[in-house]
């Protein structure tokens, strides 16, 4: 966006003739944008740039000996970085882990966050507000405090859920090896269906009401309405939740990070995220900033591949 | 979803604020060495983990008398929230830029990987006329390859937790050889008691302690690291838990989960290997429930381990490089670290040299009148030697990866100290240090 802007402001600086009033106002454009752009550029680029920049180092000891001599050079490494991640087998078995989990989580999550704005948005009752702050609820409660609360909520001793199948003779072990990826996407579900919702809401009260005035002038029943008019119109912000919960979802690190505390059966390298922060912290071999930096590239560069795919496919779908 | 990567950052941009804030040696004034002036004011910054809860002397009111008693050496300590491994990271990362406090906790198992990766301010001429204030063993933690770094706090060393009561009602007692304890195991299980815990979370530090106790798995040879996890007392260790959960004898609750502090207040484990410094967190585990049924032994000879005891954490204070004061650090380090009755209420085994620690009133209520602070002390007399490797913290993780694969019987015990070996291995080499093949 930014690059947009500086390349028009060149063209207009390049005429010969500008006035007083318009150079002011280029001013205070940027100005305005200033308190984006700093920030933009300290948060999000300079630690890109040095993250690329770190993926191609490593930190060895050169002084020998069993202790290596007190310090830890910075030694420039290639590629070996990237070589490892992609030939290790923890890295992508992690993001084996976090696709099922993308492939369930989000449809199911999408699906169910639709089809409660379509019901809100068709109630038209007097409590739509209440309604709407209630389904958003969950998303104000900080993700690792939902993880921590969902932990004693699956804990076998002590979970009331637990209690209440137990009276119908249901034992279940939401820690099970084949069941903690679901006890993850529930957590997420809950947390990010009402937010999803907001999004879905927000676009189905854009929808021009003429248009369903036309509609049932034309003979058109309520669920017509809704196949026809609400779904094809709300098209665009399904695919702004999609792209967000793909990406979230490939960075899944709350859950798995606070549920590792009650089951060690989910390793310090789960989903990549985490491989990521234990690798830097050095509870993983290769350790260091270096490989941490080259999983976390490797990892970005598959998020965008899918989420760029995903656009892709949805926009031939629709114009087909 | 949008929200994960907002709030990593916000978590960045939050340590970054705390680092920032954390002045630095150099910031007290002076360039120039310590000794120059005698009446020159010094600032020395501390951070440390001690847990400061509700009925503690906290870390500040100790630091407030020391800055009473001695005006020109002025101490200011801060409380890292969060875990080690990323105090470790954080105080690398303030090391090379420069703004690393003065002295920090550190913990023994780490103490190497943070000599290697050069954090550590050599204060061997220091250190010497403290060493008569502190047990030898925990002192001598605190060097590597012959240099001393910083001072020990508190030793950690693995004894033997038990409900005293419900022994008495099932009719057994503290084991003393390895077959007694599993007799005793099963004895309890029949009753759908656990007196032994397999906690693998914990597996990285417990069962490399209890193999600990009875030889080392690092040795140097020649400056080149020789290795051994597979010792007589590893494969012990190993045996003894297979054993146990074979014949389901052993409770796996992770021990930070919920369900082990739910497990310790039905009753259904009333036994387990800990730390000292466990002793008040498995009062607060237990509940009022149990008060007056605990007691601490010593660990009986169930691991080869002939009497011995293995080291599970404790903790030093370490001069971080970059410090330009290391001698008042130092004198003011082997006040703090021998404040010992201040200490102990922070729920620490002391490391200073004091035959008289006592008992806290609470605990000794709690622990039936025991003075558990003389069983901790007689274990600490009682702990084998245990050199760790510089990256420890990896193999920790790789014997965590294999024990909860082993707890549910996918894996076999021994697989625990055969990822140790391979992932201790392949640290050394990941950290470009000598290994005698």
């Amino acid at each position: 966006m930014s690059a947009t802007t500086q390349t028009a402001v060149k063209r207009r600086g390049s005429s010969t003739k500008r006035s007083k009033a318009f150079r002011r106002e280029e001013r205070t454009g940027w100005a305005f944008m200033a308190p984006f752009c700093i920030l933009f550029l300290v948060v999000f680029v300079i630690p890109i740039i040095w993250a690329i920049y770190q993926s191609f180092f490593q930190q060895v000891a050169t002084g020998g000996g069993a202790y290596g001599g007190g310090s830890l050079e910075n030694k420039f490494v290639g590629f070996a970085n990237f070589q490892y991640v992609v030939t290790s087998s923890a890295f992508w078995q992690g993001i084996g882990r976090v696709l099922i989990y993308t492939v369930i989580q989000v449809p199911l999550m999408i699906i169910v966050a639709l089809a409660l704005a379509m019901l809100l948005d068709s109630l038209i009752v007097k409590h739509v507000s209440g309604f709407r702050l209630l389904y958003f609820l969950p998303y104000a409660i900080p993700g690792v405090v939902a993880s921590i609360i969902w932990v004693f909520l699956y804990n076998d001793q002590i979970s009331p859920i637990v209690k209440f199948l137990e009276m119908f003779g249901v034992h279940p072990d939401f820690f099970a090896s084949n069941a903690v990826i679901a006890s993850m996407a529930n957590i997420t579900t809950w947390t990010f269906t009402g937010y999803n919702m907001l999004i879905f809401l927000a676009a189905l009260q854009a929808i021009p009401h003429e248009l369903y005035e036309a509609a049932r002038i034309d003979g058109a029943n309520g669920w017509q309405i809704a196949w026809r008019i609400k779904l094809p119109n709300v098209r665009g912000a399904a695919l702004l939740a999609m792209l967000l919960s793909i990406v979230g979802t490939i960075q899944l690190f709350n859950e798995p990070q606070v549920m590792q505390t009650a089951d060690p059966s989910i390793s310090d390298s789960f989903t990549p995220m985490m491989m990521a922060l234990n690798t830097s912290r050095g509870s993983l071999t290769p350790k260091g900033d270096g490989p941490a930096s080259a999983i976390a590239i490797v990892m970005a560069l598959i998020a965008g591949l899918l989420a760029a795919a995903y656009a892709i496919v949805e926009r031939k779908v629709n114009e087909s | 979803m949008v929200s994960l990567n907002k709030r990593i950052f916000a978590s960045v941009a939050a340590v970054a604020a705390l680092s920032m804030g954390l002045a630095g040696c150099g910031s007290s004034g002076s360039d120039s060495n310590a000794s120059s002036d005698p009446n020159e004011k010094v600032e020395i910054t501390y951070m440390h983990r001690l847990p400061d809860n509700a009925g503690m002397t906290t870390v500040d009111s100790i630091v407030k008398q020391w800055n009473k008693e001695h005006p020109n050496i002025h101490v200011k300590a801060t409380k890292f929230n969060g875990n080690a491994s990323d105090m470790i990271k954080k105080l690398e990362t303030d090391v090379k830029s420069g703004n690393a406090p003065d002295l920090a906790q550190v913990g023994y198992s780490e103490l190497p990987e943070v000599y290697t990766k050069g954090m550590l301010e050599d204060v061997t001429q220091y250190a010497e006329q403290y060493k008569s204030d502190f047990a030898s063993g925990p002192f001598n933690l605190m060097q590597v390859g012959g240099k001393y770094y910083g001072l020990p706090q508190d030793t950690g060393p693995l004894v033997y937790f038990y409900n005293k009561k419900a022994f008495d009602d099932l009719g057994i007692s503290v084991p003393k050889t390895q077959s007694e304890l599993l007799d005793a195991a099963k004895k309890a299980a029949a009753a759908g008691k656990y007196i032994m815990s397999f906690q693998a979370d914990e597996a990285g530090n417990m069962l490399t302690g209890l193999a600990g106790a009875s030889g080392e798995w690092y040795t140097i040879k020649d400056d080149a690291w020789v290795v051994n996890t597979m010792t007589k007392g590893s494969k012990s260790v190993a045996k003894v838990f297979q054993d146990l959960l074979d014949s389901k004898a052993v409770a796996t609750n992770p021990r930070w989960d919920p369900s082990f502090d739910a497990s310790l207040q039905k009753e259904q484990l009333i036994g387990t290997v800990g730390a000292a410094w466990e002793a008040p967190l498995l009062m607060q585990s237990i509940g009022e429930s149990g008060k007056g049924n605990w007691a601490v032994a010593q660990l009986g000879d169930w691991f080869d381990n002939a009497g011995k005891t293995g080291p599970d954490g404790g903790s030093g204070v370490a001069v971080l490089k970059g410090c330009k004061h290391s001698k008042e650090a130092m004198e003011f380090l082997d006040w703090f670290n021998t404040q010992v009755d201040a200490l102990i209420s922070q729920g620490l085994v002391v490391a200073a040299n004091s035959k008289d620690a006592k008992t806290p009133e609470e605990w000794k209520t709690y622990y039936d009148g025991q003075d558990i602070m003389q069983e901790f002390i007689k274990a600490n007399e009682n702990m084998g030697q245990f050199t760790y490797i510089p990256g420890f913290s990896a193999v920790a993780t790789a014997m965590t990866d294999a024990a909860s694969k082993a707890s549910t019987g996918s894996q076999s015990m021994l697989s625990i100290f055969e990822a140790a070996q391979s992932t201790s291995i392949d640290t050394l080499k990941d950290y470009g240090l000598s290994i005698a093949e």
